[in-house]
């Protein structure tokens, strides 16, 4: 466990933030000490933050990061705490910056269709804000309604329906940000707030996305505003096996209906895992193999038109039609997928309390199924040694904005039963993560479309995949941060300081 | 007024669904109790908070779905209309 910090840097952080917004008790502490992705919960003490601050300002926030960086004491930055690759996890201690308390809505715009909001804002209750409008914001990653605005930035996260709307990136216009050295600064696509397509010096909305919380702390973002759609569509097809599944999914997925907002294959673990557990699967019949489920939105008369185009296509692929119970329910489900039941089981087909975890590389569409092998391999051999492993199967999401078609999301659910961690087992698990990586490297793929890739095991990879755009990340690092205080041991970036 | 009768929230006995499943009320499973025996214990639960919290799931799924679209179009009604339009 950290050390207790300084009495006088407490101080100099209630004189900025004010005494009932800094914590240093255990409760607030402990709270802030990991995200829901599997830790070594035999070591649960090794990354507690030594404070906490919920600043209300840009302001508050800046005078707290020049105070980290003068006393060389870690800053983290933590929306929602709901990343799934540690970006909010406190590796050294320091002062963590929670921005819950930054969750207003500043400005709705109709005119130019945007909102301005705080970093600390939930995307639930922001759409449901927007709706007296008529609008919603729609960002919605499987934790639409816990994760925030700000860590969506940091992560640089993924959308259910980004292939109708866009995902995280496309979404945020332009934002404010407080770097390492406090001073804050607005970035977009050039230009003032609201601008979307602009052409001036580098594109610096992008380096401030994704860097899981290493190069700043967001305090304000101007987001797009989209109509609250008329109506929505969405089929599921069950197939006696996989490769008509993904030949059908390929299909609808450059289909180019102008409505769909994102296809998913659902592959032969998957459904099995389904099948054991799941109402809406239970009753397949036992040809049900593999699964295709396609979604789109819009006005109702252009919805029925593309939703036509999309069922002439599943009738004719040789799949079936599943029903609107399980077409429909199943896909409001996906809205929210961090209130499933988490349960897997033992070798012997026994129940046991686990954890969900998922790998979220972006793979080439012809590469799926040989991934998907690979994969399931790694998931095998993990729970050959540790009972404590169970391999839930795989989706392939279409990863593309816009236009859903070219690389996936491709995720492995592997179910965890986390009391029975110790070190042996972690560092399987560690050693299983790097081969997963690795094979969607191989395969022309990303280690991650979603959650991000700074946790042990697929980290040692990143330099593989960046290649020399790894060098680039540690330069910028080093001038951003010259006292790497800002989310310090992430991303191997300490090795822009070792090269000193 | 009548209240609780024991009888009328006790589940009926179970029917098989497959190796790993049983039913006991209709579009309602379970995990066959054997294979709760060792780390997690089956709970029984009476017949009115079994279909409380069914209901409660497609209360949050509808609520969920209204967030993103004013209405779901039916797959079924639309297959029959391709099917008429052939």
């Amino acid at each position: 466990m950290a050390t207790a910090i300084a009495d006088s840097v407490v101080d100099e952080l209630v004189a900025i933030c004010g005494e009932e917004h800094v914590f240093t008790g255990r409760s607030a502490l402990f709270n802030r000490a990991r995200v829901p992705a599997p830790f070594p919960a035999h070591r649960w003490d090794a990354h507690i933050p030594q404070a906490v601050v919920l600043p209300v300002s840009a302001q508050q926030v800046s005078e707290v990061v020049k105070l980290a960086n003068a006393r060389g004491i870690p800053v983290v930055p933590r929306a929602g705490g709901t990343g799934l690759t540690d970006g909010a996890v406190p590796l050294r201690g320091g002062i963590l910056v929670d921005v819950k308390l930054m969750n207003q809505i500043k400005e709705i715009d109709l005119d130019n269709r945007t909102v301005t909001v705080g970093p600390g804002i939930n995307m639930l209750k922001l759409s449901e804000e927007l709706r007296r409008y008529g609008f919603i914001y729609p960002d919605n990653p499987a934790s639409y309604p816990c994760s925030l605005v700000g860590g969506r930035i940091g992560t640089s996260g993924w959308s259910l329906i980004g292939g109708r709307f866009g995902h995280a990136r496309d979404l945020v216009i332009s934002f404010e940000i407080v770097l390492p050295t406090g001073e804050i600064i607005r970035v977009g696509d050039g230009g003032g707030p609201k601008v979307r397509k602009s052409s001036s010096g580098f594109q610096l909305k992008h380096l401030f996305m994704g860097h899981q919380g290493t190069l700043g702390i967001v305090t304000e973002a101007t987001l797009e505003l989209v109509k609250h759609p008329e109506a929505e569509f969405s089929m599921f097809y069950a197939f006696d096996n996989y490769m008509d599944a993904w030949r059908t999914c390929g299909e609808l997925a450059r289909s180019s209906v102008a409505t769909l907002a994102g296809v998913v294959l659902f592959d032969e673990w998957k459904v099995a895992y389904l099948r054991r557990d799941d109402e809406a699967y239970i009753p397949q019949d036992d040809s049900a193999k593999a699964v295709v489920a396609a979604a789109a939105y819009g006005f109702e008369d252009e919805l029925r038109a593309g939703a036509k185009r999309l069922l002439r296509i599943g009738q004719a692929s040789g799949g079936k039609y599943m029903g609107d119970e399980i077409s429909q329910g199943d896909w409001w489900s996906r809205h929210d997928r961090y209130a499933t039941p988490q349960h897997g089981r033992t070798r012997d087909g026994q129940v046991a309390l686990m954890s969900w975890h998922c790998e979220d590389a972006a793979i080439p569409y012809p590469e799926l199924p040989k991934v998907r092998e690979k994969w399931h391999a790694i998931a095998a051999g993990l729970r050959e040694r540790f009972e404590m492993f169970d391999d839930w199967g795989m989706f392939a999401y279409t990863n593309g904005a816009f236009k859903p078609w070219g690389d996936y999301l491709t995720e492995i659910d592997i179910g965890i039963w986390e009391s029975k961690w110790d070190e042996e087992s972690w560092e399987a698990w560690v050693d299983a993560k790097r081969e997963l990586a690795r094979v969607s490297i191989e395969h022309g793929g990303s280690i991650t479309a979603c959650h991000g890739s700074c946790r042990e095991g697929e980290v040692d990879l990143v330099p593989l995949e960046m290649g020399g755009g790894f060098e680039v990340m540690k330069k910028l690092k080093r001038v951003l941060d010259p006292n790497n205080i800002m989310n310090p041991g992430k991303y191997l970036l300490d090795q822009a300081y070792e090269e000193e | 007024m009548l209240g609780f009768r024991l009888s009328a929230q006790t589940p009926p006995e179970a029917t098989r669904v497959n190796d790993v499943v049983l039913t006991r009320l209709e579009h309602i499973y379970e995990i066959d109790p054997s294979l709760m025996t060792e780390h997690v214990r089956q709970q029984q639960i009476p017949n009115w908070d079994m279909r409380r919290i069914v209901d409660s799931r497609w209360e949050h799924l509808h609520w969920m779905q209204d967030h993103f679209a004013e209405r779901a179009l039916s797959g079924e009604e639309l297959l029959a209309e391709i099917e008429k339009e052939a």
